[in-house]
């Protein structure tokens, strides 16, 4: 393969930037049909089925349309997917208001830098194993050239994404300040507090698989921790991932640790004050991160993106018909499993109270990572 | 040049967890709750007054509206002291009935509270479990009277009508879930670690403290007092009825909890014993047209699945309308408690004290 230039380089990236965002744009959504739907059946209602508005005009044709999907069998289930489209349309066309006394600059900015900050981490997951598709030779200057799964495929990926993610909380304590409200302004200092608190245990507990593969790279982790690790070596990697998972929930404000946006204490916390997209992109980076949690679980404690986890990939024949070799369906199951524990443990659980929180991270995970950690240097001296 | 100040923030009447209007004026130093001001009014309409310019049985309609959670407990509560006033004496059968609406009442209400008291602490599924079993009574209520809310079920002297056909069944079919839906009420929250560290310890008021505020109902019997007005005083058939009184020690949000799911039990058990010896007979006394009242003055308690209701009339000679009109609702003298409950809270804690008073502003601000 011959060396890009610089513009062919940034025509590819721009291409993979395009695709990622599109398909973002389509996860987050379904992620959010999927959620109602299923906190629906945890709940014993139908979940989303119409939307809100007039009889007459834009919503009532489109309740209409749902209406008439309800008529066929298994499209029934997914009448409420229209209403998707409904609900982003209604997120730009509202009017975008401003608290009379707020920092107007901070106060629009604050959440793109939430946006912004979520999206980012995209740049580091690897969607799709090597190569996506060959760009068709007719078309000039980048004809014929690979365009790969991973938009940044760095050596010090886990730093960088650590690194990245711990900005969204920028996003959040500015924007609940800039409103210059008072249940805005204890929704950011809790989240503040708490996102910093969990950023410690979560980073250490994502050092295990670090350890245990001895590199930073994340094709080498992988590898590892899908087919070369010992089978001591599950332990440390099993309580990683459980300190992982409740710090990925924390991190991603989700029950039972929404603190910053509790509903039933602060209103709804740092984006009380924000409507219209403004409040849209708060709520999408909400869903981006809890996407981004699911596919780093799966990337750093279950086996990799493309592989079998708990190292069940050993045992299969490299000629198995779908999960022999790395494939992309493979991380798309395992994303929408966590996704899908997400939204269940959301339905069963009640809130903590915020100094609960800080005990919990301070108290229990930390030093149970710290431990965790040890425990996996000694596995891999001995291994 | 730094100094530090308590913010002042105003917890209703707009929120999405203060049941009604409450409006709570907090002083907060970060997360502390440094002071608590509980302020009332928002959905004042005059009950009493208008009660006093209708005539007697005009009442019952505003009853209904007051705590809109239980009206058959109002409309009991109203009936008994109207019948005390004006010495009637109500057949058995009615007595029974009111008894068994009066308990699918309660066990409505602490569905409700149940619901929204979770919810508030962020389960947010039992909410929607406790809709559920809510709707079967709701419909027995539809089934006897029509309305499910508002129900207007009595009248002075008894019953408009006996119950329609097929009700003991349908009482029972909803029962039959209403037990499911306790048992896991109690697999979701009872040893669920969160519930436990929200809950435990959480909202003290020790009994003296109740006694000296006039709280009554599940809070008082949570601090270890056993006082339930239909052992004490006993009213309808409740006489006749076998229950026991559930109470704990602990004064906390947890013991009511608890108190308040056993109570459900009881009611259910009682509901059951008046379908059983349920006797034959008429369901109204014979009563004139018109009831025109002699000079006189009548306090009747009765147990509200909030706490006492005591309907207080003083009625002059001649009168068709009562000459003074007081109702002692219980999330009144229920809400005063509230500073008292939050020393040394957190913001997390105001709204877990709200929920587990069980207000409903309807009644307070009546």
């Amino acid at each position: 393969m011959p060396e890009m230039t610089p513009v062919q380089t940034l025509l590819i990236a721009i291409i993979q930037i395009v695709l990622v965002i599109a398909f973002v744009f389509v996860v987050v959504p379904l992620t959010i049909f999927a959620e109602r739907k299923v906190l629906g059946f945890v709940q014993q209602r139908l979940g989303s089925t119409r939307i809100a508005g007039k009889l007459r005009g834009i919503t009532g044709l489109q309740n209409r349309f749902m209406w008439g999907m309800g008529r066929f069998p298994i499209i029934h289930y997914f009448r409420g997917l229209p209403g998707l489209v409904g609900d982003i349309v209604k997120l730009f066309i509202k009017e975008d208001i401003r608290p009379a006394k707020a920092d107007r600059f901070v106060y629009l900015i604050a959440p793109c830098v939430s946006m912004i900050a979520a999206m980012l981490v995209y740049a580091m997951i690897g969607f799709y194993p090597g190569t996506l598709f060959t760009i068709p030779s007719f078309i000039p200057l980048i004809g014929g050239l690979p365009v790969g799964g991973t938009i940044a495929d760095v050596n010090v990926g886990l730093l960088m994404l650590l690194g990245i993610a711990s900005v969204g909380v920028y996003g959040i304590v500015l924007g609940a300040w800039a409103s210059n409200s008072k249940y805005p302004l204890l929704g950011g200092l809790r989240s503040a507090a708490q996102m910093v608190s969990y950023e410690v245990p979560l980073t250490i507990s994502m050092l295990t698989p670090v350890i245990l593969a001895g590199s930073l790279n994340f094709n080498e982790m992988t590898r590892v921790t899908a087919t070369g690790l010992s089978p001591w070596g599950v332990i440390p990697l099993f309580i990683g991932f459980f300190a992982y998972i409740t710090c990925g929930f924390a991190e991603s404000n989700r029950l039972p640790f929404d603190m910053p946006e509790a509903e039933n204490e602060l209103v709804a916390g740092y984006h009380t004050e924000y409507s219209g997209m403004r409040f849209g992109l708060f709520y999408l980076a909400e869903y981006i991160n809890m996407s981004i949690v699911a596919a780093l679980a799966s990337a750093f404690f279950f086996g990799g993106p493309w592989l079998l986890p708990f190292g069940l990939q050993r045992f299969i024949p490299e000629t198995a018909f779908w999960i022999g070799q790395p494939h992309w369906y493979i991380f798309a199951v395992k994303i929408v499993f966590f996704l899908f524990v997400y939204i269940w443990v959301r339905g069963s659980w009640p809130r903590y109270r915020y100094d609960q929180i800080m005990d919990v991270a301070w108290k229990y995970l930390i030093p149970m990572t710290l431990v965790n950690l040890v425990l996996a240097g000694i596995v891999r001296y001995f291994a | 040049m730094f100094k530090t100040q308590v913010m002042e923030i105003n917890m209703g009447p707009q929120h999405p967890s203060t049941h009604g209007v409450l409006r709570l004026k907090l002083g907060l130093d970060g997360e502390n709750v440094k002071s608590c001001y509980p302020i009332i009014g928002y959905l004042h309409r005059g009950v009493e007054k208008i009660c006093e310019n209708k005539a007697f049985f005009q009442g019952q309609v505003w009853t209904d509206r007051m705590d809109y959670c239980s009206a058959v407990s109002n409309n009991l509560g109203w009936a008994e002291a109207l019948e005390k006033l004006f010495g009637i004496r109500v057949p058995r059968r009615a007595r029974y009935l009111r008894t068994m609406l009066n308990e699918l009442n309660r066990l409505n209400s602490h569905l409700v509270w149940l619901g929204t008291h979770a919810m508030d602490i962020g389960a947010l599924s039992v909410f929607l479990y406790t809709w559920r079993d809510r709707e079967k009574i709701l419909d027995v209520f539809e089934a006897f009277c029509g309305s499910r809310l508002t129900t207007t079920a009595m009248r002075i002297g008894g019953l408009q009508e006996d119950v329609p056909e097929g009700f003991e069944k349908m009482v029972r079919d909803a029962f039959e879930s209403v037990r499911i839906g306790i048992q896991e009420y109690e697999t979701l929250l009872s040893e669920n670690r969160i519930w436990l560290k929200r809950t435990v310890g959480i909202a003290k008021l020790s009994a003296d403290d109740c006694l000296a505020y006039g709280v009554t109902g599940p809070i008082l019997r949570a601090a270890g007092v056993a006082y339930d007005i239909r052992k004490a005083h006993p009213y309808a058939a409740y006489d006749e009825m076998k229950f026991e009184i559930p109470t704990r020690t602990e004064a906390d949000t947890y013991a009511r909890y608890l108190v308040r799911l056993e109570e459900m039990r009881q009611s259910i058990h009682i509901v059951e014993q008046c379908l059983e010896g349920l006797p034959e007979g008429p369901v109204m006394a014979k009563i004139p047209k018109t009831l025109k009242s002699e000079v006189g003055e009548v306090y009747h308690p009765t147990e509200a699945p909030k706490g006492e209701i005591g309907f207080y009339v003083v009625s002059e000679k001649g009168g068709v309308n009562p000459y003074r009109f007081h109702i002692r609702t219980p999330g009144f003298l229920n809400v005063q408690a509230i500073p008292l409950m939050l020393q040394d809270a957190l913001v997390a804690d105001v709204v877990t004290a709200v929920g587990t008073l069980d207000v409903v502003l309807g009644e307070i601000d009546r």
